[in-house]
């Protein structure tokens, strides 16, 4: 009805028709997990990067790689283990007796997608080097500044922190990640239906028969469009109020930072656009806000002896926002 | 039974033989004896006086104590501690104090007390601090930092406002108004519970017959393309938005 009213003023045909044939490839694989597939996908079309939890065995990985798959770029995988190095992820220079000159070696950082698994597993030596190149798409060794090609992002998955070997992120890494997407355990309807398939399933390797749906170049341009998109004066004020009170709340130890307000707003306009609008509603911001918020705040220890989850404090600050209207 | 006063009896006696042990001997006194002697002759000596006149010049020994002017400010605390002072102190000036003498003194002790209490309440409530606030159970909640409006969709008047903003051909408001006052009409009914925090698909889930939630679905979408989208309209589109508006309130009334 809306469209006989109202003319279409953003071509969305391509990206609807792209987003769809994601969920079709992702859900001929992956069981359930709605929410945390449009999470990755508005993700990518944010230009973020998603860091995936969840206990071992909830299909993180396999869901990283699918998406990874689906687009034809340069993709790289990196297992973060305990002894690694930030040069074993950046690369470093080696010397050439042949040139007499150190040359450059590209650690697999150096790509458009790229999988960190069990990111939590390295120390902190290590997790620093991926600062920069998270935020500045760049990495700067021996005084040299490498660029990397757009589209770069960056999957990580990590098992919770309560688990043996693992490590805090620091916040400022936690901060560069656009959505943290927490995987729960299947239910029981789905668990049936993911066993039934992997049953019937007669290939080997079902990642093999993924075939890619959007390029590099796809990827910039579906970018630029929903950075256009459209958000009201009032809504951007609803952002900011729900921001500036993670940093007032009493239950809070640390709130978001202004990079929160532009995640949230960026990521409320990828959310629009996976739902055919080129304009954001209040409805996106109060979908999306947990996803971008849970991991850049920090709950009072009191708090969190209580069992309260960062979820439960993000929904109590936006009940007490009037939804602007 | 026997037990018990056989254990009463030996801990008495470990006591008491303590004790005993503990008793220290009797000093024996002998008488001291005095002598006198009266045979040598004293030679008594005197002090050299112009040495101590000498001393006596010298401002190391001069004592005399200087009178300073006690200010007025020094005066006034001086005062104040002993009234403060006589006013605990129960003893009289003469004999012991009788009942009434203590009862005064309670009165006092208790006006003062009151008029210090008053006096730190007119402080923190010309500081504009709720220091009642301390003694409630639950501490009230920390005021949010910026200016909060809360608009209220049972005082509008709608049909005014609406007619007002078609005057003036601000359809993009006029939109917004009828959403407002379907929301009214809707929370009126009881078929939501109008709150501020609500978005427009929580009111969507909770309409349960599914022709009044689809209708609503549809009001809500043309309202979020002309409201957060700010796609314009012009009077011919407002008045198929207004009749589908009119049409749904009929229905819901």
């Amino acid at each position: 009805m809306e469209e006989g009213i109202f003319e279409q003023r953003t071509d969305l045909s391509k990206l609807n028709a792209a987003v769809n044939q994601i969920k079709a490839v992702l859900g001929t694989i992956i069981v359930g997990q709605q929410d945390s597939i449009d999470l990755l996908i508005a993700g990518i079309l944010a230009d973020g990067h998603v860091l995936i939890e969840g206990v071992p065995g909830v299909a993180k990985t396999l869901t990283a790689k699918l998406i990874a798959k689906a687009i034809d770029a340069q993709y790289s995988r990196i297992q973060f283990t305990p002894d690694l190095m930030p040069s074993d992820v950046l690369g470093t220079s080696v010397f050439n007796p042949k040139t007499i000159d150190f040359e450059f070696k590209h650690g697999p950082i150096f790509g458009n997608i790229i999988l960190i698994d069990e990111i939590n597993r390295a120390p902190a030596k290590t997790q620093s080097a991926l600062f920069e190149v998270m935020e500045e798409r760049q990495v700067t060794i021996d005084g040299q500044n490498y660029k990397m090609e757009e589209p770069f992002i960056v999957l990580a998955t990590q098992n919770p922190v309560e688990q043996e070997g693992t490590y805090r992120l620091p916040e400022a890494q936690l901060d560069r990640f656009l959505f943290k997407i927490e995987i729960k355990y299947p239910s029981l309807e789905e668990e049936i239906r993911i066993v039934t398939q992997q049953h019937q399933h007669k290939t080997a390797d079902q990642l093999a028969e993924v075939k890619p749906i959007l390029s590099k170049e796809d990827i910039i341009s579906l970018r630029n469009q929903v950075r256009s998109f459209h958000v009201e004066p009032k809504i951007l004020e609803f952002v900011a109020k729900v921001i500036h009170e993670t940093r007032n709340n009493k239950s809070l130890y640390l709130g978001g930072s202004p990079r929160a307000s532009l995640a949230v707003v960026n990521a409320a306009k990828a959310l629009a656009a996976l739902k055919g609008r080129d304009f954001v509603t209040p409805d996106d911001v109060v979908w999306i806000a947990p996803a971008v918020l849970r991991h850049r705040i920090m709950l009072t220890p009191d708090k969190e002896m209580e069992g309260v989850s960062p979820d439960d404090i993000i929904k109590q600050i936006i009940q007490k926002i009037e939804v602007p209207r | 039974m026997r037990f018990y006063l056989y254990l009463i009896l030996f801990i008495l006696g470990i006591n008491a033989g303590y004790s005993a042990e503990k008793k220290a001997p009797q000093a024996k006194h002998e008488k001291a004896v005095l002598k006198i002697d009266s045979a040598s002759a004293v030679d008594i000596r005197h002090f050299d006086q112009t040495s101590l006149n000498t001393y006596r010049k010298k401002p190391e020994f001069q004592y005399k104590e200087t009178t300073t002017d006690i200010s007025w400010w020094t005066r006034f605390w001086r005062w104040f501690w002993n009234w403060l002072d006589s006013l605990f102190r129960l003893k009289p000036a003469k004999g012991l104090p009788t009942f009434w003498d203590i009862f005064w003194r309670i009165v006092k002790i208790c006006l003062l007390a009151l008029g210090v209490v008053a006096l730190v309440f007119f402080i923190f409530k010309a500081q504009g601090i709720n220091i009642l606030g301390i003694f409630r159970k639950k501490a009230t909640s920390a005021a949010i930092p910026y200016s909060e409006f809360f608009e209220d969709i049972n005082a509008i008047n709608f049909d005014e406002e609406i007619e007002g903003a078609i005057g003036k051909g601000n359809y993009r408001f006029a939109v917004r108004l009828l959403y407002l006052k379907c929301l009214k009409h809707l929370s009126n009914a009881g078929l939501i519970d109008w709150q501020i925090d609500k978005t427009n698909s929580a009111y969507i889930g909770e309409l349960k017959n599914q022709q009044q939630q689809d209708a609503f679905r549809m009001l809500t979408l043309q309202f979020e393309y002309v409201w957060y989208g700010e796609f314009l309209i012009d009077q011919q589109a407002f008045k198929t938005i207004d009749s589908s508006f009119r049409d749904f309130n009929k229905q819901v009334a």
